[in-house]
């Protein structure tokens, strides 16, 4: 190289940014992360990044910080505190009947923080679906899964259902007497749906649970749920983009703020959320029950809370089991498809009779749940 | 390479010889007297046992073919005399034939061969029944003319006699109960019901329901050919056979001698004998009142007894309870349950102490059980007060938090007038 030294100079005085710069297009990668939804301007990938971030950091954009979007934000911040705990836990987890039971205790007993990782686990699962459930009830409440929103409302209830069967898998994978009993008596209730019930017992391979439906759950729980997960994750950002922001019901445009600001209020938002889960886990840790025994069922537990209502028709009534799972399959098909069958138009009349609607169909499902709940410790 | 073939021929060689030898040894096993040889029936019912008698005796036949004896070379003749090779009935029934056997004569009929000990020594068979059998309460009275009580066949069965070990047999250990009941049950006819009692105790259920192997029979306390009720003074002994512990604390305590001064019987005294019940531990106040007077020191030490009991029994299921909540934390418990299980022998063996009535010995057992009980706790609460440390480092963590949160607002709010 004979180049002046003039030229040179600058490049070799520029910190690693620089050095980095000459060998990735750092601006590039970054506009891998303007996929999902947190930068919406198209990103010149031939400029140096410095100068598309500064340019980007006061750009004016709508904040998520606040209520009531902020409930996509939480869903996507404690999937990635379920994604970090999960991982390390999977690190000393072994998935066969034999030693599920005996790992998981060796995490929560023996290993430095393990009970801690643990415990957030537990809480950020509870915290999410909490979370999903809300943003689908606020969804509804705002009217927004009318066009052009039913891919927003589609992939809320799939971010929902993605989590309850994330939860539904994950609670197996301790082997313990709780875990197994409440989940035998969840897939009675999940194969008594019609079309559903015959692909579950097709993937997961029959109502046995022993050690084959165990690592099957397991992969679904590590890998297929969390991937779909992104997927539906990434569905929410794009359709967002392309039709922009849902608007609580008579209120205004939200709170604009800059790129910069909103990056920060993220990271306070996520160190609150990690401080409440470790409060969580410290104040009320979940416990931890005796090894599953097959051989022994456990009086007086019903299935997982989110399969009570289903369970109250099927088991509390003289109802046959496949009536329950049909009103179970169209109620979910009838919430899923909600745009497409709704002929509601936006006016004051047509949103209060759609949530009226709403708020009959959770009352009733609170009662059947409350029902459910009944069936086995009135029985035992 | 060379000596490869010669070592094969050789090889071969040996196994033929080896297969004709083996041949031939069979050959010889098969003429050899003594050894059975498969049981085969005649054409004619003709069995290799029961001979000719089958043919007209076909019930009776039937029941000794699958006997013990009809595989040992005992036939028909060998008891009721007579000749088994003729269907004609007088040659038959002639000579020595004794027909239907005698109740008196049964049991030295038996005894022709149960007696013999050249005969038994092959099945390392016993041959002092009968002599024991004279000593019974059934011989005894067989021996005065009554001709109701049980001889060999009552309890044996006659034609279709099995070993002991034979679960079909009368005298399994599962059967006797029922066997023995057979007279037993029936108070009119012996006096007492004594099986209904039995069934109905601990003992019993045991054996019956549980087919628990070391349950006691009626002959593991009465004995079998010898049968008869213990003498006062030796049930403590008959008892003791298993309960060997009690029996030691009983014999060194005040109530073995006072029993037997008054004539009264040692365990049955307190326990009963054929209804027994497992005893709760709260006879250790109630039961002396079945002599003893409500007001008197004996009453008042069983008091103190069943106190110090209570006493390490609840310090126990407190640690036990500890043990359970520190499991569902989890903490480690395995050596908390090693040592719980010990202090629980500690307990049952106060217990078994009590039968020596004797206070500082009781009170030692109790005292190493609430010893390991309070020492279970103590660690268990230990570890549970490090569980609050997690506690107050929360009140650290969230100052740091709100630190930290302060920190990033700062950061925020000076990046918009940036």
């Amino acid at each position: 190289m004979s180049a002046p030294a003039g030229t040179e100079r600058p490049a070799a005085r520029g910190n690693w940014v620089d050095w980095l710069e000459r060998r990735i297009n750092l601006t590039q990668l970054f506009s891998l992360i303007t996929h999902f939804g947190l930068v919406y301007t198209p990103i010149d990938t031939s400029r140096p990044i410095r100068e598309v971030l500064r340019e980007l950091s006061q750009q004016k954009v709508p904040t998520y910080a606040q209520w009531p979007r902020v409930l996509g934000v939480l869903a996507g911040i404690l999937f990635v505190v379920e994604v970090v705990t999960g991982s390390l836990l999977a690190f000393y987890y072994r998935p066969t009947p034999e030693e599920a039971y005996a790992s998981t205790r060796t995490i929560v007993r023996d290993l430095p923080f393990g009970w801690f990782i643990h415990q957030v686990h537990a809480w950020g699962a509870w915290s999410l679906i909490v979370v999903v459930l809300v943003r689908v009830a606020r969804l509804f409440w705002d009217g927004l899964y009318r066009a052009p929103r039913e891919l927003l409302w589609l992939s809320g209830v799939a971010l929902a259902v993605l989590v309850l069967k994330a939860d539904f898998t994950g609670r197996l994978l301790a082997w313990d007497t709780h875990s197994y009993w409440t989940l035998v008596r969840g897939l009675e209730v999940v194969l008594a749906i019609p079309l559903v019930g015959p692909i579950v017992d097709f993937v997961i391979g029959g109502s046995i649970v022993n050690e084959d439906m165990l690592v099957r759950f397991y992969i679904l729980h590590i890998m297929i749920l969390p991937v779909a997960y992104i997927a539906f994750l990434y569905v929410t950002f794009g359709t967002q983009r392309r039709v922009g922001l849902g608007q609580p019901a008579g209120g205004g445009p939200g709170g604009t703020t800059t790129l910069r600001r909103h990056l920060y209020s993220l990271l306070i938002l996520t160190v609150l959320a990690f401080g409440i889960m470790v409060s969580l886990s410290v104040l009320a840790p979940l416990p931890f029950h005796a090894q599953a025994d097959p051989y022994t069922t456990v009086v007086g537990l019903g299935p997982p809370w989110y399969l009570l209502a289903p369970y109250a028709i099927s088991e509390g009534t003289p109802i046959p089991g496949w009536v329950a799972g049909l009103v179970t399959f169209v109620v979910a098909i009838g919430v899923l498809l909600l745009p497409f069958w709704w002929r509601g138009g936006a006016d004051e009349a047509a949103q209060r009779r759609a949530r009226i609607g709403g708020i009959a169909l959770l009352v009733v499902w609170a009662a059947l749940s409350v029902l459910g709940w009944f069936v086995d410790r009135g029985a035992s | 390479m060379i000596r490869r073939p010669g070592l094969r021929r050789a090889a071969a060689g040996l196994i033929l010889l080896a297969a004709a030898s083996g041949a031939v040894l069979a050959g010889r096993a098969g003429a050899q007297p003594g050894v059975s040889r498969p049981q085969t029936v005649g054409p004619a019912g003709v069995g290799v046992s029961s001979g000719r008698c089958g043919v007209c005796h076909p019930a009776q036949r039937a029941e000794f073919e699958g006997s013990r004896h009809a595989r040992e070379q005992v036939r028909c003749i060998s008891c009721h005399g007579g000749n088994d090779d003729t269907l004609e009935q007088a040659r038959a029934h002639g000579g020595d034939f004794r027909g239907r056997i005698a109740k008196r004569a049964e049991p030295a009929v038996c005894a022709k061969c149960h007696s013999d000990e050249r005969m038994m020594r092959p099945y390392n068979l016993p041959v002092d029944q009968h002599a024991l059998y004279q000593t019974s309460g059934h011989g005894r009275l067989l021996a005065q003319g009554n001709e109701r009580v049980a001889v060999c066949s009552d309890c044996h069965g006659a034609h279709g006699i099995l070993p002991p070990s034979d679960p079909a047999s009368r005298v399994f250990r599962t059967n006797i109960p029922q066997t023995c009941g057979g007279c037993h049950a029936d108070s009119v006819r012996v006096g007492k019901n004594v099986f209904d009692p039995y069934v109905s105790s601990v003992h019993g259920r045991e054996l019956l329901d549980h087919a628990n192997p070391r349950a006691p029979h009626c002959v593991s306390c009465h004995g079998a050919h010898g049968a008869a009720p213990p003498d006062v003074g030796d049930v403590d002994k008959v008892c003791g056979q298993c309960h060997t512990a009690e029996r030691r604390y009983f014999m060194a305590g005040p109530h073995a001698d006072a029993l037997g001064r008054g004539g009264l019987s040692e365990c049955a005294s307190c326990h009963g004998d054929h209804a027994v019940q497992v005893s709760p531990p709260a006879w250790l106040s109630t039961v002396c009142t079945g002599c003893h007077a409500e007001d008197s020191g004996e009453r008042a030490l069983g008091e103190r007894l069943w106190t110090s009991y209570q006493a390490a029994a609840a310090d126990l299921e407190e640690a036990r309870q500890l043990i359970e909540r520190a499991d569902r934390i989890p903490i480690a418990t395995d050596d908390y349950k090693a040592r719980l299980e010990q202090a629980r022998t500690y307990v049952n063996e106060a217990l078994t102490a009590a039968h020596s009535i004797d206070e500082a010995t009781v009170s030692g057992f109790t005292a190493r059980a609430r010893s390991v009980g309070t020492e279970i706790q103590s660690e268990i609460y230990a570890k549970l007060g490090n569980l609050n440390l997690r506690r107050l480092l929360l009140i650290v963590f969230w100052f740091y938090l709100i630190l930290t949160v302060l920190v990033l607002r700062r950061f925020r709010d000076a990046s918009r007038t940036a």
